[in-house]
């Protein structure tokens, strides 16, 4: 990594530090998803291969990890396939600014002879206007492994979110630009020059025995969730600039789409289809795919969208709090349809805490909670701090009101 | 010289990132985020607490509430005043052998506008037990509606007929529920008051 980039890391790593961190309980979510997967690509026969896709998630305060990985039954024998790990830091929000870095390490598998990994790291600043919307800057660099054409890959781009109704727009900006490495040989090992190896007639590095070129394009990607009780929707579609070089013509252009339907608080059905683009920093051809399956939730993942929106405690119908060991408390809410629900009362020093999602309608956080009387707020998606339903509640003094919790 | 500079540089923020949560750990600033003049206002409250023997933490925590949900210096040190002059009328209404969530909880109910002497009653009907529960669920039918005199004389009675917590809490929770569903709030607490069953002997009630 070039010292200038070494440095930027580095400040942003330690700004993301010196911010105070609220405290917040750590979470753990998981699930898997069993099923089928068709792949096909240009010039390949179609894949069908059964897939295992476990998701696990966790929460901690400023830190985030995720972590995603799925096998196939490939033939007689299961191959291990597509997965990421990712980590992520992240500041409190302070006037609407918020600082993330972000770290993933991934692989991407098409046949036994298309597959490669790679490491990126990106930093991202993010901007709220409201609970309805905002956008974000980010820059970063990858590193993909096992690719001959490609050197380093410098990312750079912007996206913005909206919500409106129930739907979750998000549109996103990427600049890709890397190096290109190509052999200064032709295929009887005749040495050739870069120029009449680079058919595109742009101008080329000699670097020994290769052909160094620079290659850039960019993406512009649109896409949509929307959920409404058990049914859940995600559709995306995308637009590639280039030169003709640098993007294929079955890469221009792709769309894909998946819907979920909960069958119950932990199964849902899967489906989807659609066309994924080439990746040339990663020497990924495009292609269709379409899958379905079941996914199992016993500590179903938080949905991919993470973007607040205005509704009311009042929404939530069950609130319960029971004894989880000596001394924490389990605090569960029922709610459908949103994103984030946290609490914080005394016993928390009033810091907020995230809840974790438990099921499809089900939120939970353990806490250490004494017996005695306590004063608690719940909020939804960050809105409006409330008193939890089911509680006895009295005015906080501030054009509030706040919960009474009796712990024996 | 650069790469000497950026490792230097790299060191020190990773010191400082280190070291920074360990030693915010070491002084913990209880009341953090009030301007000077509302954090002296506050102090100067929890000093007189501390002086007059009262419980500190309902302050801190009515401060660090009102830190968390953006509301001014000077409501949350008002805010504050209010919660100490209440604990101090519930102090001296339930006696020096009051517990602190019996102080809180009848600080609530003066807030809400229950009057001291409605309190002094649910104490004196069953002088030992805890009035917390009794207060908690009082102080919340009066916000929700009821008038004060009726509900602080429907609380008295279950209270003095042997009523337990779990008798109140059913009690609110079937009150909530006919006061959405469009009762009016006096009427849904006597209707519910009717269910609960007195559970002491008649000699026993006072």
């Amino acid at each position: 990594m070039p010292a200038p980039k070494l440095k930027a890391a580095v400040i942003a790593l330690g700004l993301v530090q010196l911010v105070p961190q609220r405290e917040a309980a750590a979470q753990l979510v998981s699930r898997i998803e069993a099923g089928a997967i068709v792949t096909s690509a240009p010039g390949t026969v179609p894949a069908n291969a059964f897939s295992l896709t476990p998701d696990l998630r966790y929460e901690g305060g400023p830190l985030r990890i995720a972590a995603r990985g799925s096998a196939w039954l490939d033939g007689q024998a299961w191959q291990v396939a597509d997965g990421y790990l990712t980590a992520a830091l992240s500041s409190p929000t302070r006037y609407h600014l918020r600082a993330e870095a972000i770290g993933d390490l991934s692989r991407a598998f098409y046949d036994r002879e298309t597959r490669n990994d790679q490491i990126d790291a990106q930093a991202r600043v993010h901007l709220v206007f409201s609970q309805r919307g905002g956008m974000w800057l980010s820059s970063g660099i990858a590193r993909p492994w096992r690719v001959a054409v490609v050197s380093s890959v410098d990312m750079a781009g912007a996206g913005a979110w909206t919500q409106v109704g129930g739907a979750t727009l998000t549109g996103t900006y990427t600049n890709f630009s890397f190096t290109r490495i190509a052999s200064a040989h032709d295929s009887a090992g005749n040495a050739e020059s870069c120029t009449a190896r680079n058919l595109s007639g742009v101008a080329a590095q000699v670097a020994g025995n290769d052909c160094l070129r620079q290659s850039r394009f960019s993406d512009v990607q649109g896409t949509v969730h929307f959920e409404k009780g058990f049914f859940e929707v995600s559709a995306q579609t995308g637009y590639r600039f280039g030169a003709d070089y640098d993007v294929t013509p079955d890469s221009r252009r792709w769309a894909s789409a998946t819907a979920t339907v909960w069958l119950s608080q932990v199964v849902a059905a899967v489906v989807g289809g659609g066309r994924q683009p080439a990746n040339p920093a990663r020497g990924l051809p495009a292609r269709n795919y379409a899958n379905f399956g079941l996914m199992f939730s016993p500590w179903p993942a938080m949905t991919s969208g993470n973007v607040p929106v205005d509704l009311r405690a009042s929404a939530m119908h069950d609130f319960d709090v029971d004894q989880a060991g000596a001394s924490l408390q389990r605090v569960q809410v029922q709610i459908s349809g949103v994103q984030s629900v946290e609490l914080m009362g005394d016993f928390t020093g009033w810091e907020t805490v995230a809840m974790a999602r438990r099921g499809r309608d089900l939120w939970e956080a353990l806490l250490p909670i004494a017996p005695g009387v306590h004063q608690i707020n719940v909020r939804v998606d960050g809105g409006k701090w409330q008193p939890p339903p089911g509680t006895p509640a009295m005015h906080d003094g501030f054009n509030g009101d706040v919960g009474i919790l009796v712990i024996h | 010289m650069n790469g000497r500079i950026t490792r230097r540089l790299a060191a020190a923020l990773a010191f400082v990132a280190l070291a920074a949560p360990a030693l915010a750990q070491q002084d913990p600033d209880p009341i953090a985020g009030l301007d000077p003049a509302s954090r002296h206002a506050v102090e100067a409250l929890l000093d007189s607490a501390r002086a007059e023997g009262l419980p500190t933490q309902p302050l801190i925590s009515k401060t660090q509430e009102g830190v968390s949900k953006h509301a001014p210096g000077k409501l949350i040190a008002s805010v504050v005043r209010t919660v100490f002059l209440s604990l101090r009328e519930a102090r001296t209404t339930l006696g020096p052998l009051a517990t602190r969530d019996e102080l809180t909880a009848a600080a609530g109910a003066l807030q809400a506008g229950i009057p001291s002497a409605a309190i002094a009653d649910l104490r004196d009907a069953r002088r030992g037990k805890p009035v917390t529960v009794p207060l908690v669920v009082l102080a919340d039918l009066v916000t929700r509606g009821v008038p004060r005199d009726t509900a602080s004389r429907a609380i008295l009675q279950l209270w003095a007929g042997g009523a337990g917590d779990a008798d109140f809490l059913g009690l609110w929770r079937g009150v909530e529920q006919d006061i959405v569903s469009g009762a009016a709030p006096a009427d849904a607490l006597l209707t519910r008051a009717r269910e609960i069953p007195v559970r002491l002997p008649p000699s026993k009630i006072p």
